[in-house]
């Protein structure tokens, strides 16, 4: 803001440039400014900038840890094309990212709009919802969801009281993924706040005059709610995507790193971790990492893409 | 401006490096002067940590001169620091080794060869027979055993009896046992499973073809068997499930990290027999330990397995001190008394005598010493790389379990990850 302002004045008041005194002092600032900034600085570059470059480096090796990398081109990222192992461990993300990212987002918005009416109690039940959330990358709450679907656990016993019965999904094939979507859903904290927030901006007078006109509640939703929040909810999806690719903490309790039940949760990160530390395949992980970072940055820009034709920002001419 | 910092954040989990080392000092030589620190880790629980705090403690009183640092974790992260740790040139002197790890460490040039001090600083003449040079590795020595176990059959007697099955006598073959396991199964309507399906431990695999006068692992680290053979065990492994004989595969891997035995599901197991302690605590059942079945009258196809071993970082600046240490740890009285049983079975006579063994663990004990004469030489140390084949195993054999895979999809499976593994 003061900067407009002062070069608006400058231009209006004087055409004389400014002066070198002026310069000096900017510079000062500027100096002032990265030496506040040094901390950051120093740690993105040691802990962040260098390890990257040297994985990197190391995605382009045979190293085991033990002996020095042996350059070898590109055959790590060759290879993963015919590793079966990693061909299934895409799938699986692929499969559990479609899966966990909608549910998730559908249940944060329908809670925070649960949560956006006044009612007693509102700040309390926000609480409960968000507590999740705060526990989520836990190794407790894993280790719990677990033992909840298990064989005759609580999950199971509700199952068969209504007449399903598909006994413990933790050690099912064919449900183990689906507790873990459940596990992600769950933990609808963050996105709901986000969510909380952007429903606070829409405002009343669009919901009266469309009351007014006759409209009902879905329609209100749908034609005025969504596209009022739609770039919270481009963010939210944004985040939660890119978080969900990720996942690792609760999956590693659940399958272990061979992705147990029969590899089904065999995420990306899991089998990643298990090559490198697990078989001290570092140049292989390395490459796997950077083939995460690929093609995430391509779902993303894949998202942004989409964007243009359902994201609205106030002031936009559609 | 989010979404930029969400992307260095994915990049920063990109990057998994792990700065190799560039600097590092040479082994320095052993003659030692003044008082020496030595680092010394090994892997297990806190329970470990207060034996192995006494028994440090014991030495330093032994010992003024040498002052021990200690460090633990448990198995998994064990093996992730040490090798970062070894990469890193920044070793500890002393540490726990497992078996299945000592060929790759020895062969990486990790370990220090404790041929030179044998019969000075480190004395292993009260080694028991079967574990007399358990730790060696192309000539050099690389790891001395702190314990010893064998595999073994531990079954519940009331269960057996229950159900109309004889108990085990040496000689009764592998369809006796599987006959056994569908027996227990039908008589407890499911209830109780004979046992979980044996093709999902490699060691069961290892145990057939010793009997057969193999080997896993041949000694120049080739595989010691072929596809058709790996296709007859988990043939064998299929019909049980298919007959619904043993424990279904989705209820071993829901009760991780317990194990059937403890939880009565299952009313016998082929496994390392140190484990009937573990077992013995949570179950009320009373476990007996019988021979193992065998087609081979002639041998049962055990031995005497290196539990754990004490080795030497090949960068320790005190080598003498390093040996001193592990002497002490494997031939003390009061060390042995310690421990008990906790580091498997002691592997030198004065500790096992010392050890005051009771209840599961001097079952285990005398089961050891009656089958002292049957017991067979301790295979070479297995191939780099067999800890990840077992991994594989494990995994494929669960899959085929669970029907998901055929058997000669596992079987195929197995051998490209061997190929993959042990050419490279």
């Amino acid at each position: 803001m003061t900067t407009t302002t002062s070069t608006q004045r400058r231009e209006v008041g004087s055409t004389e440039p400014a002066g070198p005194r002026k310069r000096a002092r900017r510079s000062g600032d500027g100096v002032a400014g990265y030496l506040f900034l040094s901390p950051w600085i120093i740690g993105i570059l040691l802990l962040t900038l260098g390890p990257m470059v040297t994985s990197l480096y190391l995605s382009f090796t045979d190293y085991d840890l033990f002996n020095p990398p042996q350059w070898i081109g590109l055959d790590n990222y060759q290879r993963m094309f015919d590793d079966a192992r990693w061909l299934k461990s895409v799938r699986v993300t692929a499969l559990y990212v479609a899966l966990a990212v909608p549910i998730k987002l559908a249940c944060a918005l329908a809670v925070a709009m649960l949560l956006n009416n006044e009612r007693r109690g509102r700040a309390f039940y926000r609480a409960a919802f968000y507590g999740p959330s705060l526990i989520g990358a836990s190794v407790s709450l894993a280790i719990v969801w677990k033992a909840m679907f298990s064989d005759d656990a609580v999950v199971d016993q509700l199952l068969r009281a209504v007449g399903v019965n598909t006994g413990g999904w933790a050690g099912n094939p064919d449900f183990s993924l689906l507790m873990l979507v459940l596990l992600a859903a769950w933990q609808l904290g963050a996105p709901m706040v986000i969510f909380l927030a952007g429903l606070k901006q829409v405002p009343r007078e669009l919901y009266e005059a469309a009351e007014v006109d006759g409209a009902g509640a879905w329609r209100r939703f749908r034609n005025i709610t969504l596209p009022m929040i739609s770039p919270v909810i481009f963010f939210n999806l944004l985040l939660e995507t890119i978080n969900a690719f990720q996942v690792f903490t609760s999956a590693y309790i659940v399958g272990g790193p061979n992705g147990q039940p029969a590899g089904t949760t065999l995420f990306y990160t899991i089998y990643l971790f298990d090559r490198g530390f697990g078989d001290y395949r570092m140049g292989y992980a390395s490459a796997m990492a950077w083939m995460l970072l690929a093609g995430v940055g391509l779902v993303t820009l894949f998202l942004f893409r989409t964007a243009r034709g359902w994201v609205y920002y106030s002031g936009d001419k559609r | 401006m989010h979404f930029l910092k969400r992307f260095i954040t994915v990049a920063a989990v990109a990057s998994l490096a792990l700065t190799g080392a560039a600097c590092g000092d040479d082994g320095g030589d052993s003659t030692e002067s003044g008082p020496v620190t030595l680092r010394y880790s090994w892997w297990g629980n806190a329970d470990r940590a207060a034996m192995m705090q006494k028994a440090i403690d014991l030495f330093q009183t032994k010992n003024p001169n040498i002052k021990i640092t200690p460090s633990f974790q448990e198995y998994e992260a064990y093996w992730q620091k040490m090798a970062t740790e070894t990469a890193g040139n920044n070793a500890p002197d002393v540490f726990q080794m497992d078996f299945s790890y000592l060929r790759e460490y020895a062969d990486r040039n990790a370990l220090n060869d404790l041929k030179k001090q044998e019969g000075d600083a480190l004395k292993l003449d009260d080694l028991l027979e079967g574990l007399k040079g358990a730790g060696e590795v192309n000539g050099g020595l690389y790891g001395v055993p702190v314990g010893g176990n064998t595999w073994g059959y531990m079954y519940n007697p009331a269960v057996l009896a229950q159900a109309g099955v004889p108990e085990p006598k040496p000689g009764w073959t592998w369809n006796d046992y599987r006959a056994s396991l569908a027996r227990i199964t039908q008589a407890t309507k499911g209830k109780v499973h004979g046992a979980a399906n044996y093709i999902g431990s490699y060691y069961n695999l290892e145990l057939q073809l010793r009997q057969e006068g193999g080997l896993l692992y041949t000694e120049d680290g080739k595989i010691g068997f072929d596809k058709a053979r790996l296709a007859k065990f988990f043939n064998e492994g299929r019909a049980l499930v298919d007959a619904k004989a043993v424990l279904p595969i989705e209820k071993s891997v829901q009760i991780k990290p317990q194990h059937a035995l403890e939880l009565d599901l299952i009313a016998s197991e082929l496994g390392w027999d140190n484990f009937m302690a573990r077992y013995a605590a949570s179950t009320k059942a009373q476990l007996r330990l019988g021979p193992v079945p065998s087609d081979n009258p002639n041998s049962q196809g055990q031995y005497l397995k290196p539990a754990m071993l004490l080795s030497v970082s090949k960068k320790t600046k005190h080598a003498e001190a390093s040996a001193k240490l592990i002497s002490f740890m494997i031939n003390d009285p009061e060390v042995g008394k310690i421990f008990g049983a906790n580091r498997g079975l002691p592997a030198t006579n004065a500790q096992r005598a010392a050890a005051q063994l009771e209840g599961p663990l001097a079952t285990v004990a005398a089961y050891e010493e009656g089958l002292k004469d049957q017991l067979t030489k301790a295979p070479p140390a297995p191939p780099k790389g067999a800890g990840t084949l077992e991994q594989a195993f494990i995994r494929i054999s669960e899959e085929l379990q669970y029907g998901r895979i055929s058997v000669d999809d596992a079987v195929n499976q197995f051998f490209t990850e061997v190929e993959e593994t042990l050419e490279s």
